[in-house]
């Protein structure tokens, strides 16, 4: 070997990336060769240069930074697309709005996602911790759809098998929920409206509220399913914490440590949905009459009852043209699900308004939307869906923007731009 | 971490946002040595090393090739860089209008700012290897994936990037002492 021949392995030989063969030799000549033993020096310092200030630079860490800017930014870019919605709604005629039955089909969305199914064997419970959860009255508490900065803020009064609700996204909906007798009560407060709605149909008998579906899964898990996490501070709060895990869930409990009251739950359904409670009161005195049936005095009872019962594919692919059509001007969405669809709700209630359609094709549309969202919440229980749609313009046939396995099917159902649906082999599926 | 950039941008579009901090933990520090040899100091890196991943989340969705992420990212800090020189340039302009005796702060100086420099002169290819072989902590054989590049190639470039990374600090230590 000679000195070019040396000179030019000499990297790869500092960065061990030599076979055994050429290693011993280049080894070998450098034993007797002062010049490329220099070089070799030379090229070693560099190399060390280069290590030293790579792991230098690894020490900053934007990442906090940069999450922070995207929310906030995010946050900018939908308060200006809310400016722009606001601006629709002060040429609104004085026509009657839609709004609260629209309302209800959201509240259909929220509530429908209790009606996964879980499948995890009955057992004892498994801690102090959750005995509060379990047997509490009235339960007053705060739940985040999403994450804490970016999701839809839910407020709810929850009095036996009945409940209020309140969303941060639509300030002037109330909804009430009688979970035993499957009805809703849908109240637009500024309106004065009031409606009905039926939430019989693929719920069956399932849980309807957080609180219930949060019990039932404390309720099913076994001893050996729960982890402990130690103890941390939790929105400013000392707290001791359990994670159990059932096949399809996670459900995580923040209590205090010496009371055992809780300060946070955080739930993860299948691959897409999750959700924050806090800001817990247990067995508040609260007020029998905020969770009556009864239309309040001063409000009037919109007549047409909804009934968002049964969903099919038909539904959701109605929902996707909604979705393009009227929420997305043309395209479909970013992102699919129960934390969008509630996060789109307002704007869906704006642009139909803005639209001045009649109240019945209004109350359609909204129901039309929220059924085709619970099929899909139907399919979040067997995990073989997804969404491809991002950007996608409604009537282009040749992208595929949502796929699925139907249960027990062979092959997948694939759905396009245009909104034609045809079966597919899992081999000739999308990449 | 050991996902593919393809994978964590299509959760992103997919409704996952939350997920591009694994975008940034991949690429800080590449896109802070790629920009500190660019800009000159840590502070003003660090900026338009965040400005670079923000931008780059928003247009994610224009992203047309998800397996070439690394480049297109290179392609956005470079144009950040660029930008932030652009209006450096202006302000110093202006303060030099307003001051004539006054002299333009004295920055920070990152860790190896002679090092930084001369990556970031460096030709396009061998800079995405050194960045991601020393400030993406890669292997050669994971370099070779990313770049898709035969091994021997990476090995190669790597080689030669040594070459000119030496050239070029003599240079810059030359230029030193005759500025002394």
């Amino acid at each position: 070997m000679n000195c070019i021949e040396c000179k030019e392995l000499l990297v790869r030989y500092i960065e061990g990336l030599l076979d055994k063969f050429p290693k011993q030799t280049v080894a070998e000549h450098l034993k007797d060769c002062p010049s490329c033993q220099a070089e070799l020096q030379e090229l070693t310092a560099l190399h060390d240069r280069l290590v030293n200030n790579g792991k230098a630079v690894a020490q900053s860490d934007l990442e906090n930074n940069v999450m922070n800017q995207i929310v906030r930014e995010q946050n900018i870019r939908l308060k200006a697309a809310t400016r722009a919605t606001d601006a629709l709604k002060i040429r609104r005629t004085i026509m009657k709005s839609p709004v609260t039955r629209i309302a209800a089909a959201a509240a259909m969305i929220i509530v429908a996602v209790l009606g996964i199914n879980y499948f995890m064997a009955p057992s004892v419970t498994w801690a102090q911790v959750i005995e509060p959860i379990l047997n509490a009255k009235t339960i007053v508490f705060d739940l985040v759809l999403g994450t804490d900065e970016t999701g839809v803020v839910m407020h709810e009064i929850v009095v036996g098998s009945r409940m209020r609700r309140t969303m941060s996204n639509m300030p002037t909906v109330t909804m009430i929920i009688d979970t035993d007798n499957a009805k809703l009560l849908a109240l637009d407060t500024q309106a004065k409206t009031a409606a009905y709605a039926d939430i019989e149909g693929d719920l069956g008998d399932r849980h309807r509220s957080f609180i219930k579906f949060v019990r039932q899964i404390i309720r099913q898990l076994q001893e050996g399913q729960v982890e402990q996490l130690g103890e941390q501070l939790i929105d400013g709060q000392k707290a001791i914490g359990f994670v159990g895990k059932g096949q399809n869930e996670a459900v995580t409990i923040w209590a205090d440590p010496e009371t055992a009251l809780p300060i946070r739950i955080e739930a993860q359904i299948g691959q897409e949905f999750s959700f924050i409670m806090k800001n817990f009161e247990l067995d508040a005195d609260v007020d029998e009459s905020l969770v009556s049936m009864d239309v309040p005095d001063g409000y009037t009872l919109e007549e047409t009852n909804i009934e968002l019962g049964n969903s099919n594919e038909e539904d959701f692919v109605e929902s996707l043209r909604i979705w393009a059509e009227i929420i997305g001007d043309g395209t479909f969405p970013e992102a699919i699900g129960t934390e969008s669809a509630m996060k789109q709700m307002p704007l869906l209630v704006q642009k139909v308004t803005a639209m001045q359609v009649s109240e019945e094709k209004g109350t359609q549309i909204g129901m039309s939307f929220a059924k085709g969202m619970l099929f899909h919440q139907t399919l979040e229980n067997q995990g073989q869906w997804k969404y491809a749609g991002a950007g996608v313009k409604l009537g282009d046939a040749e992208k595929a923007i949502f796929w699925y396995r139907p249960k027990d099917s062979k092959t997948y159902r694939v759905i396009y731009g245009d909104l034609s649906v045809k079966d597919v082999a899992p081999e000739n599926l999308p990449k | 971490m050991s996902e593919t950039d393809r994978y964590y941008i299509e959760r992103c579009l997919d409704g996952h946002p939350d997920d591009f901090r694994y975008i940034v933990r991949r690429y800080q520090a590449i896109l802070l040595a790629n920009l500190a040899g660019k800009l000159g100091d840590r502070d003003r890196a660090e900026e338009a090393a965040q400005e670079t991943l923000v931008r780059a989340y928003f247009n994610m969705g224009k992203l047309k090739k998800p397996d070439s992420f690394f480049s297109w990212l290179l392609g956005i800090a470079d144009r950040v860089a660029k930008e932030h020189q652009r209006k450096e340039q202006l302000q110093r302009q202006r303060q030099i209008v307003r001051s004539f005796s006054e002299e333009a702060p004295a920055t920070e100086l990152s860790q190896d700012y002679a090092l930084e420099t001369a990556i970031a002169e460096l030709p396009e290819t061998y800079r995405q290897v050194v960045l991601l072989r020393y400030y993406g902590d890669h292997s050669c054989n994971r370099i070779a994936e990313q770049l898709s590049m035969p091994l021997g190639t990476v090995t190669k470039t790597l080689s030669r990037a040594y070459a000119m990374l030496r050239t070029s600090l003599q240079q810059q230590e030359q230029a030193e002492v005759y500025e002394v």
